[in-house]
């Protein structure tokens, strides 16, 4: 167990960096989020979905501490990629300019997109993750695709009417 | 099915296929554009993810509270039981294809002229679970870097045949020195205390010296994060 767990750890640093933001906070997310992993290793039945099962854990444990620090994080304005060494093999311009605007994109709209593309994850499931309606989990996915289609000089879409939370 | 809907659906999940979309699809030149067009933007998202961002905030680092102190120090188990095991069983006849990959992908570093900064190089090292003596002024350049799954250590420095990148590798364990020859580089792994380190340059040099005066340069932490 001990041993999947760690083959998983760079999956979930990444899924934690990208939330946060901030890659000490990443760390420190993972770290706590696989301790409280272990701790309830009991309750995880099939190790098929200890990925999805785990992705889970830090993502609560993200909001977890979202909440808590909430005045300590990183102001939006003050947050972008060094460019000066980017890190993709192959780097160029419109994947950095993409990968600037996914960090700016809020949170609201940021988590569920990577969720559904770095985690896996179905609407339905982000949906009942984020206590949202499938409705408004869609609405959130597609105006963070918007959003980034306009950065990436594409005509975005006309924009859809809000989804609620889940009842 | 209306354009705004199928445009949610799309927008929402563009690789989803649905009776009704694909109906809508062919009557609609449109939707179709756009739809192609998101197909193309979501596997850009998905290659700008696969790699964790680089955040640069103007803003010192916080100062762990004690529980995560704690929390990192138990994390600690778990890694030091699992985390050997897993990257030894981990194929390394990549490594050096990989190495050259990445030293491509920053084709800036060979550039640097003047001497990285005690604090660009500690930010370089941070996390790595390894100390340098090296002095800084050889070292004209010091990132930390996503190679393999882990933040390693890239350093370059400079020799007399000119600059050479040196990578850090805790995780990555081999048996014994390698060479290896690239697309015009010239490179050699070297085992090295908790894991190895990799040596690269354009054409020759004496990279063996380099790697011999990394290994004693490089002090392996006994408790790296």
């Amino acid at each position: 167990m001990a041993q999947l767990f760690e083959s998983l750890r760079p999956d979930l640093l990444r899924f934690a960096h990208w939330l946060s933001r901030d890659r000490a906070l990443a760390e420190d997310i993972v770290q706590e989020s696989l301790l409280r992993a272990w701790r309830s290793r009991d309750a995880l039945k099939e190790p098929a979905a200890a990925r999805a099962w785990l992705l889970t854990i830090v993502r609560r444990e993200h909001a977890r501490l979202y909440e808590r620090k909430r005045l300590e994080l990183v102001p939006l304005e003050e947050v972008t990629e060094t460019a000066a060494a980017p890190r993709v093999a192959a780097p160029d311009g419109d994947l950095l300019t993409l990968r600037h605007a996914i960090l700016r994109l809020p949170l609201e709209y940021r988590e569920p997109l990577v969720l559904q593309v770095l985690g896996g994850f179905s609407t339905e499931e982000i949906a009942r993750e984020l206590s949202l309606s499938a409705t408004a989990v869609l609405t959130r996915l597609f105006r963070a695709r918007n959003k980034l289609r306009a950065i990436c000089g594409m005509t975005p879409a006309a924009e859809v009417a809000d989804g609620g939370r889940a009842p | 099915m209306t354009c705004d809907e199928a445009r949610l659906q799309i927008g929402a999940e563009p690789s989803a296929a649905s009776p009704e979309l694909e109906e809508h699809l062919r009557a609609c030149a449109a939707c179709t554009r756009f739809h192609e067009e998101m197909l193309g933007l979501d596997a850009d998202i998905r290659r700008a993810l696969q790699q964790p961002p680089e955040v640069a905030a103007r803003r010192a680092r916080r100062r762990r509270a004690l529980w995560q102190e704690l929390a990192l120090a138990a994390g600690l188990v778990l890694a030091m039981a699992a985390g050997l095991s897993v990257w030894l069983l981990r194929p390394s006849d990549t490594l050096a294809h990989e190495v050259v990959v990445h030293v491509q992908g920053e084709p800036e570093s060979w550039l640097a002229t003047q001497h990285a900064s005690s604090g660009e190089i500690a930010a370089a090292l941070r996390g790595a679970g390894v100390e340098l003596e090296l002095t800084s002024d050889r070292i004209t350049y010091a990132q930390s870097c996503w190679f393999r799954g882990h933040y390693v250590p890239h350093l370059v420095v400079q020799t007399t045949q000119g600059p050479a990148t040196v990578m850090i590798l805790r995780h990555e364990h081999v048996a014994a020195r390698r060479s290896f020859h690239e697309d015009g580089m010239s490179g050699v792994i070297v085992p090295a205390g908790a894991g190895s380190i990799a040596i690269l340059a354009r054409g020759g040099g004496n990279l063996d010296a380099v790697a011999g005066q990394m290994q004693q340069d490089v002090r392996w932490l006994p408790q790296p994060r």
